[in-house]
């Protein structure tokens, strides 16, 4: 089976070359893809040296659109499946693996990498978030579960593994903001089977999150409006067996 | 003013204010065509706006057309009538620009993505002729 390892990434030339190190080592056969979200530093120049195949949008475009890049190319060019992660490093590539054996195995179609699935993993991990994230966390939990009758833990969980059907669902359209959310939402309603894995993720190694408590709760706002939308959009005809 | 418990609107637009009003709505209208001679606005993007200059030439040439607004509407004063559509017009244009807006950046971000797409396998490509190229060389 082919596997792609996509990693949108934009400016995160301090840590992508380790990131595509440790998918060599823990992934050997699959496949790197880099989506450089329209960088200004050497995350392109670096993200070659390692190894790994590069795809530049010409300006930075948002996480939505530049996970739907590698979407694209994994449907374009055939691959059976496909996984991204972040690139700054939180993300540890053995645990990107073990998702892409779920769905390499038929378990899923689509596994996502949650944090806080197993509790005995959650509580030794030395993430801590602060409390707009916190709340922000609770929120997307209950809105998301509440939209899909199935229990989510990790609602923002850039970790993921998919295949065919979730890439052909995927590349037609992304939402450019709410990527995780929304796109957990489609999934489900389609009908494709969405598994939450336990994972161990890492603090982060560079970088700070752009969360302020009003840009959090603007997005939890915005984020709710989109979840109620999108319970009543159609249905997508386009995608069925592979 | 209109004293209280009057029954029919009345149009309180004087001769002055129409001709006025005419001439602006021409002039506007004249300036969209002319936008459109020197290519700098679509014509699929003009329609609506020269409807909004000749509501506009409508209401100056027959402001009986405001009464029976403003009756329909439920309004005493025909200025709260137009002010009213007026609102109402420039609400619908800016939500039109929104819809345009938000489609042009779909599709900006879809020729991005191609873009970005079609560059990475020509960089393959190029990667691969070296590689087959520095092969030919050990051979010979």
């Amino acid at each position: 089976m082919r596997t792609l390892v996509f990693i949108p990434a934009w400016n995160e030339e301090g840590s992508i070359g380790e990131v595509i190190a440790g998918l060599h080592e823990s992934l050997p056969e699959a496949d790197v893809l880099v989506v450089d979200d329209g960088s200004v530093d050497a995350t392109a120049a670096r993200a070659a040296e390692a190894g790994a195949r590069v795809a530049s949008l010409p300006f930075n475009q948002g996480l939505g659109a530049a996970l739907q890049t590698g979407y694209v190319y994994a449907l374009r060019e055939g691959y059976d499946l496909c996984a991204h992660l972040d690139a700054d490093g939180q993300h540890p590539p053995a645990e990107v693996a073990r998702l892409v054996a779920e769905v390499r195995d038929g378990r899923a179609d689509l596994a996502i990498g949650s944090r806080y699935r197993d509790p005995a993993v959650a509580a030794e991990d030395d993430y801590r978030p602060n409390l707009s994230r916190r709340i922000g966390s609770n929120v997307f939990r209950f809105a998301l579960t509440l939209a899909t009758r199935q229990r989510f833990t990790d609602t923002t969980s850039g970790m993921r593994a998919a295949n065919r059907r979730v890439m052909a669902l995927f590349s037609e359209r992304y939402s450019p903001d709410f990527a995780e959310l929304e796109s957990l939402q489609r999934a489900v309603r389609e009908g494709l089977r969405v598994e939450e894995l336990p994972v161990r993720m890492l603090p982060r190694q560079e970088g700070t999150s752009f969360l302020t408590p009003l840009r959090s709760a603007f997005f939890i706002f915005k984020s709710l409006i989109v979840l109620l939308v999108g319970h009543f959009r159609p249905h997508n005809a386009e995608v069925g067996d592979p | 003013m209109i004293p209280f418990g009057a029954e029919e609107p009345v149009v309180q637009l004087t001769a002055q204010s129409r001709i006025l009003a005419a001439i602006i709505a021409l002039a506007f209208m004249g300036m969209i065509l002319e936008l459109i001679r020197r290519h700098r606005l679509q014509e699929r993007y003009s329609v609506i706006w020269l409807l909004a200059g000749l509501g506009m030439l409508a209401g100056a040439a027959f402001p009986a057309l405001l009464e029976v607004v403003a009756d329909f509407m439920g309004v005493r004063d025909t200025n709260v009538a137009l002010f009213s559509i007026v609102l109402l017009l420039l609400l619908g244009l800016s939500l039109n620009f929104s819809v345009i807006v938000s489609r042009q950046a779909e599709q900006i971000t879809r020729l991005a993505q191609e873009r970005a797409l079609e560059r990475a396998k020509e960089t393959d490509r190029a990667a691969e002729r070296e590689v087959n190229g520095s092969r030919a060389e050990t051979r010979a």
